[in-house]
């Protein structure tokens, strides 16, 4: 460890300890992943009494609880109303904070007292789902650097990205003056011509920028074989919103990568695991995760599990989230199928059918 | 499943076989409805259009505004007749397409229909008319000379929502100002108004014509604009986004008279909150609630409830809750789809997460109770819920603290309801009325708008006509050339 890692109370380091080696093991059993959920479930509900509290009002307490499917799932927007933290929030190395895309000023906080789990979650599923086992590849980032944009988990995702994975010759290129697309296209141009495998990686949003910016200008590129995209995020209502299969095709033709290796990642700020597709050759295409994360497909009111291949809302157990609360429910529809799930887009807020005004309409019109 | 087939839609002049169409699938229960609409070209849109402002200026500009009365009271008694086909065609099909259940459609249908038999409709023109004799003839002016009021060549009425039959107050504005009207049916409720329109022109043929009832998809522009050209007035429901699409669709020289969604809540002082009133006021309360699942722009979404009665604030909130448990027995509430259960799902659970950070707050409901009560007992500011019978209770020292709660939220406010003595339902309408409400009634009645009433506080007959007036200098100038006119006189 080096000197600047926070100290940790011998009982939280001896649980990160744990969950690194847990995380470090090939796969593991039912049982294995069960017992570790629920002696985080445990230490959560001691130590982190707005937990404890929801937990109450839904009769589950640790004597109650007996596998990780019995874990209460915390709405994301806990996140916002909450402290989610076992440690206090102040002793915390780093809070990641959403972008507040629907409740204006309100921000979801995500307390980390060390990033060593989040890391290592990050880098192992990174290497074997995005790399591929490569070593290193040379990387463009479509997203601000990490001094930009301090509390953003997807930064801290991407510093960590070129950090581990990237050549000497990676490079940013959104800045505060965003994007710098005479560099970026220099670079594909450059790469083109030397047929070293390239990685591209940022905002879905970015994405759709580049496919109309080359669009206008009647310009594609074709990276080098070995070449991939990573995309991730959604458009936010930061470009037009594009159908997922017009995204990759053009995507693909675009930049002359083949959509095998367009790979979405699904993130969150909530979690400290990402969920990965092999590609999206056919869409939507199904994402799955490490070993220490599990989901499951529920009806939003009764909370209970939908009959396989049914919709339903998403609910993650991520082991590595061991100081805020391992189990979150999303706002993501999904369905459950072989080794994974398909994303279906977000639960947008139900369309005004009445008169009356709905929820997104309102907040619409109260962040204008 | 039993599978019922209805077209939607009205095209005087146009023929089945000439126009495309397109099915659209309802389904609710045991019951699903086939409803085929009509997709016009522009140039169909257009010709529609022409043959509405041309029968209309042959026979509806030529009836009196009595006589017009007497015709729709003749096809709204019709559909007040329980027997008659064309109200059996609504009890049957409306509860399908929009989902509700089919009692709680039925009851709604017939207080509705009862605000448009002639009594009513006089005194609906009475409101915005001192003298109705205006919209017939020139009628003497007040300041010297004659006016005489003209509704629109062609009004344009585009309707939104699924509250079955809304589409009956614009259309019969529409009629009592003697336009001629092309209504664009609504996304979710497709069949009332042609319903209305064909029983219209088969209890007064001469009407045939008048009234066309038309629908295009989202985005199809060139054909909206093509109906949009002809009309001198536009008469628009919906989210303001969409109002704002079509306004910048409109000549600068039509008229535009545009509805946004609202947002209704409720006033409860604690004079109406003794053991014996509480408990009334909970249940006409919930009869608000649950009248089309709040989907109304004069639905409750909160109750403000002034503390220091016999019956708390919370005692309010959980008589609330009985009393929507009871509600759904009778009528229960239609089926959710994921959307629309996901959205529910996140505002039980928000209201949930805020009362675990502020003391005293409860979500009153079971997870999958088709209604929640969220109880806050601190200040809340007017908000949205997820509607399907999700309501907010809000406890509030005074009444008067509800102002600052609402006000900011102006642009959005409509129908209150008020529960206090007489001086301070005055005293409070003062009050919403100067935050920016524009209709205050009963709880229990904030579903049930009053003939005539004035909706978004506008004069929704004087907003359609324009006044053509004669003036004192013309009357004078044509005394002196009459006839008879006395060569000496000045």
């Amino acid at each position: 460890m080096d000197a600047s890692q926070p100290v940790l109370p011998a009982s939280i380091s001896e649980l990160v300890q744990a969950l690194l080696a847990f995380m470090a093991q090939d796969g593991c059993t039912d049982a294995q992943f069960d017992a570790l959920a629920l002696r985080l479930f445990a230490h959560q509900y001691e130590n982190n009494e707005s937990f404890r509290r929801f937990c109450q009002g839904r009769g589950a307490t640790p004597r109650r609880v007996h596998g990780w499917r019995d874990i209460p799932a915390v709405p994301i927007n806990g996140f916002k109303e909450l402290t989610l933290s076992c440690q206090p929030a102040a002793s915390c190395e780093r809070v990641f904070m959403t972008s507040g895309t629907t409740r204006g000023d309100v921000k979801g906080r995500h307390f980390h007292p060390t990033l060593a789990v989040y890391d290592a979650s990050m880098t192992r599923n990174f290497a074997r789902r995005f790399m591929q086992g490569a070593r290193s590849i040379r990387m463009g980032i479509l997203f601000p650097d990490e001094s930009a944009m301090a509390n953003s988990s997807l930064a801290h995702y991407l510093a960590l990205a070129v950090r581990e994975f990237g050549t000497a010759d990676s490079r940013y290129f959104v800045s505060e003056n965003g994007l710098d697309s005479a560099a970026l296209y220099e670079t594909l141009g450059a790469v083109e011509r030397s047929g070293e495998p390239y990685a591209l990686l940022g905002a879905s949003y970015s994405f759709v920028h580049i496919i109309d910016e080359l669009q206008r200008r009647g310009q594609r590129f074709r990276l080098p074989p070995g070449s991939r995209l990573l995309d991730t995020g959604g458009y936010k209502g930061h470009s037009r919103e594009l159908p997922m299969e017009d995204f990759y095709a053009l995507l693909s033709a675009t930049l002359g990568v083949a959509r095998e290796h367009c790979i979405n990642m699904y993130g969150m700020t909530e979690l400290s695991t990402q969920f990965y597709d092999s590609g999206n050759a056919v869409v939507p295409s199904v994402k799955s995760g490490p070993h220490w994360i599990r989901s499951r497909v529920i009806d939003p009111l009764s909370g209970r599990e939908v009959a396989g291949g049914e919709h339903g809302i998403l609910v993650h157990c991520d082991l590595a989230n061991f100081n805020s609360v391992t189990t979150i429910l999303t706002e993501d529809v999904g369905v459950e199928t072989d080794g994974g799930f398909l994303l279906l887009g977000r639960a947008e807020g139900a369309q005004a059918k009445g008169c009356s005004l709905a929820v997104e309409e309102f907040l619409q019109a109260a962040k204008a | 499943m039993k599978t019922l087939h209805a077209t939607a839609g009205y095209l005087p002049g146009l023929r089945a076989e000439h126009v495309q169409w397109q099915t659209l699938h309802f389904e609710s229960g045991q019951a699903a409805v086939e409803v085929t609409v009509p997709v016009l070209t522009a140039a169909q849109m257009k010709a529609l259009a022409l043959r509405v402002k041309a029968a209309s200026q042959a026979h509806l500009k030529t009836l009196s505004v009595s006589h017009i009365i007497e015709i729709v009271d003749r096809a709204v008694a019709r559909l007040l007749d329980p027997a008659d086909p064309y109200r059996q065609q609504a009890d049957r099909l409306l509860p399908v397409i929009s989902g509700y259940d089919a009692e709680m459609v039925r009851l709604g249908l017939t207080s509705f229909f009862r605000s448009f038999r002639a009594a009513q409709l006089h005194r609906f023109v009475a409101e915005d008319f001192a003298n109705p004799k205006l919209l017939d003839e020139f009628q003497p002016a007040a300041k010297g000379g004659a006016i005489r009021a003209f509704g629109p060549e062609l009004l344009v009425q585009v309707w939104a929502g699924n509250v079955p039959g809304l589409p009956l107050w614009s259309l019969v504005c529409g009629l009592l100002v003697k336009a001629g009207s092309n209504g664009k049916l609504p996304s979710a409720e497709h069949l009332f108004a042609g319903l209305f329109a064909r029983l219209l022109a088969e209890v007064h043929p001469p009407l045939a014509e008048c009234l066309a009832i038309v629908w295009w998809k989202g985005g199809e522009e060139p054909i909206a604009d093509a109906l949009f050209a002809q009309a001198d007035t536009v008469l628009a429901y919906g989210s303001n986004e969409s109002l704002q699409q079509i306004r910048s669709r409109l000549p600068v020289t039509t008229r535009f008279l545009p509805y946004g969604h609202k947002l209704g809540f409720g006033v409860v002082g604690r004079t109406a909150l003794d053991a014996q009133r509480a408990p009334a006021t909970a249940r006409l309360a919930a009869h608000d609630v649950v009248r089309y699942d709040q989907q109304g722009c004069y639905s409750p979404h909160v109750f403000y409830v002034q503390r220091g009665g016999k019956v708390s604030p919370h005692e309010f909130a959980q008589y609330l809750a009985t009393e929507l448990a009871n509600l759904q027995r009778r009528f229960p509430r239609r089926a959710a789809a994921l959307e629309d259960t996901s959205a529910i799902a996140a505002w039980r659970q928000s209201s949930e997460l805020k009362a675990l950070a502020a003391e005293g707050g409860e979500l009153i409901g079971a997870a999958e109770s088709p209604w929640a009560v969220a109880y806050a007992d601190s200040p809340q500011p007017l908000a949205p819920t997820a509607a399907h019978r999700n309501i907010q209770v809000v406890a509030l020292d005074q009444l008067d603290d509800v102002i600052p709660l609402v006000a900011p939220y102006r642009a959005f406010l409509q129908t209150a309801s008020v529960a206090a003595e007489p001086a301070e339902l005055f005293r409070m309408a003062q009050l919403l009325g100067q935050a920016g409400v524009t209709r205050i009634a009963a709880i229990g009645a904030m579903t049930a708008p009053e003939a005539g009433w004035h909706h978004d506080g506008r004069f929704n007959l004087l907003d359609l006509v324009r006044i053509c007036e004669i003036e004192q200098s013309a009357e004078r100038a044509a005394d002196r050339i009459a006839p008879y006119a006395d060569e000496e006189s000045p």
